[in-house]
């Protein structure tokens, strides 16, 4: 303990140093021999070259593995994100960061750098996965072969809810060009709506690659929030009346409707929205690799081993994309306000529309309106908010299975939306 | 910032946008609620039980989940239950093999002797 007091007194009596005394503190022109490799040294240090903004920056890092680890949020999500930023926002590491190569083409036109020694950093290659729309496919592959479909085979009409629970997207697409957001921004931010991470990349490295940090932070920060969020605007547009229905149990669905979903859904959704071809695709046959019964190595790899090399490439390098100088503007604020506008719209409008659906139910066959919630796909968070709340309503209402059929056509929906933003505006 | 000022091409890309998320999986919906039926309708499984001296036939397609469930479970217990045929003769058989160097315990490692692990004594009684 003793040893960790000392060493934080030091640095934090070395970044006093640069604090009060300026970058410059060792720089003595006239210094020679020692000195000067001592000056050089210093100003190759983070301390430095340190700024307020990378500071508040690694904060947020550090919150965002709190909340990982404290709240478990999104662990698998959060801790590679935070680590990312943190290693992102290192003052003086710009050469090694993932915009490593704009950095050294402008020291290279400054002439301060032969144009030879300008080679890309690790993080960088690792970006152009997530820059080029590489790795959101391959995570589809892994949620496909992790998805069953069961539930919303069982009971199709449930799949509606996904699509309602939609509007989040457009209206926040809405709300961002009013905000004067170009369309392309104003769809790469309304994909935030559809609460899915992989999306939310996929559509803003086409069409807003600049904003693509913030949009990817702000999804990925609202998909861990969704047990903050949901619960209060479920509580305040379901009665507790309705909390209480209970549903039929889901019935039992054959191995050939199983198999025969991925194949007609994936015929279906890319001849409508070609453009989420890579999204759905991808999905699809992630699915089609578990339920053929005959695939199980490659179900299983995409579904484990595939899934988390690349949720920690795309975490990490997500993260380190969020430099300060970059990420800190207004616009990434409007960002985030209309990201948790979506959400709370997109789980209102899953709600409002699982009770308009009840009006034209039988009496026998209602639903529980909390599952209209579970609409945004954020797969299988939310579906798990409703199985909490629909609990607390009656101890023996178990709502997951029938939750995850709208989470799941969630997903679905908003890769169409994804794909039909595409069209229309790339 | 006011949504009147927004482009028509706006609205219209959100009317439309959103409208054909609910078409896609209106469709789905439609093919989804029709395959049961087809699947039901080329199987066709019947099968013939006899109730009060009449034979009768039920179709036996339309099994809920929980009747499943009911007869997985008691097929299961009873297959726990159920042991295979056993002889009931309890010796030991002797069993014959060829010999193999290969399995011999002559050359296993445990037989040299190492001098950190046997004594020199025991060595030269193994000669």
């Amino acid at each position: 303990m003793k040893k960790h007091i000392t060493t934080f007194i030091t640095l934090t009596f070395l970044l006093c140093l640069q604090v009060v005394f300026g970058t410059d503190i060792m720089a003595a022109p006239e210094a020679v021999g020692a000195m000067d490799g001592l000056t050089t040294l210093w100003n190759f240090t983070g301390f430095a070259n340190i700024d307020y903004f990378n500071l508040i920056m690694i904060s947020v890092g550090l919150f965002f593995i709190f909340l990982a680890v404290k709240y478990d949020y999104e662990p698998l999500l959060l801790i590679p994100i935070g680590t990312g930023i943190i290693l992102g926002n290192i003052p003086g590491a710009e050469a090694y960061g993932v915009y490593a190569k704009d950095y050294l083409t402008s020291l290279v036109a400054s002439g301060q750098l032969d144009a030879g020694q300008a080679t890309p950093s690790v993080l960088e290659y690792l970006y152009f996965g997530v820059q080029q729309g590489i790795y959101p496919p391959l995570i589809f592959l892994g949620i496909g072969a992790m998805t069953d479909f069961s539930s919303l085979i069982s009971n199709p009409k449930l799949m509606i809810l996904g699509a309602a629970a939609q509007i989040g997207i457009f209206a926040t697409f809405l709300g961002a060009s009013a905000l004067g957001f170009t369309p392309q921004e104003a769809g790469a931010i309304g994909i935030i709506g559809g609460a899915d991470g992989p999306t939310a990349i996929f559509l803003s490295s086409k069409l807003a690659p600049h904003l693509m940090g913030a949009i990817a932070i702000a999804a990925y920060s609202y998909m861990a929030l969704v047990p903050v969020i949901q619960p209060p605007i479920m509580r305040l547009i379901i009665p507790k009346k309705e909390r209480a229905i209970k549903m039929k149990p889901p019935r039992a669905v054959s191995k050939t409707e199983k198999i025969m979903f991925p194949l007609i859904a994936l015929l279906l959704t890319t001849f409508i929205s070609p453009s989420a071809l890579p999204l759905l695709g991808m999905l699809f046959f992630g699915n089609l690799l578990k339920e053929s019964g005959v695939t199980e190595r490659l179900a299983d790899t995409a579904r484990n081993s595939l899934i988390n090399i690349i949720t920690i490439l795309l975490g990490i390098t997500v993260g380190a994309s969020t430099q300060a100088s970059v990420f800190l503007t207004t616009d990434s604020l409007k960002i985030f306000g209309l990201g948790a506008l979506s959400f709370i719209v997109a789980t209102a409008g899953g709600l409002l529309f699982a009770r308009f659906l009840n009006v034209f139910l039988h009496k026998n066959n209602k639903i529980n309106p909390l599952i209209g919630a579970a609409g945004v796909s954020a797969v299988p968070d939310s579906a798990r908010v409703v199985q909490q709340e629909g609990l607390k309503t009656d101890p023996n209402n178990h709502l997951l299975m029938h939750a995850m059929a709208p989470n799941v056509s969630g997903v679905i929906g908003s890769a169409v939306a994804a794909g039909i933003m595409l069209s229309f505006l790339l | 910032m006011t949504l009147l000022s927004v482009e028509s091409s706006t609205w219209t890309i959100t009317i439309l946008g959103w409208a054909i998320v609910f078409v896609a999986l209106l469709f789905l919906v439609g093919i989804f609620l029709t395959i049961p039926k087809i699947i039901r309708w080329a199987s066709n499984r019947k099968v013939r039980v006899v109730e009060n001296g009449q034979e009768v036939v039920k179709d036996i397609n339309d099994i809920s989940g929980e009747t499943n469930a009911v007869i997985a479970t008691a097929l299961h217990l009873f297959l726990n239950e159920n042991h295979d045929d056993e002889s009931n003769v309890i010796t030991i058989k002797q069993v014959q093999r060829r010999y193999s160097p290969w399995s011999s315990k002559l050359y296993g490692m445990t037989n040299y002797g190492f001098p950190h692990n046997v004594s020199k004594q025991n060595r030269y009684s193994r000669r």
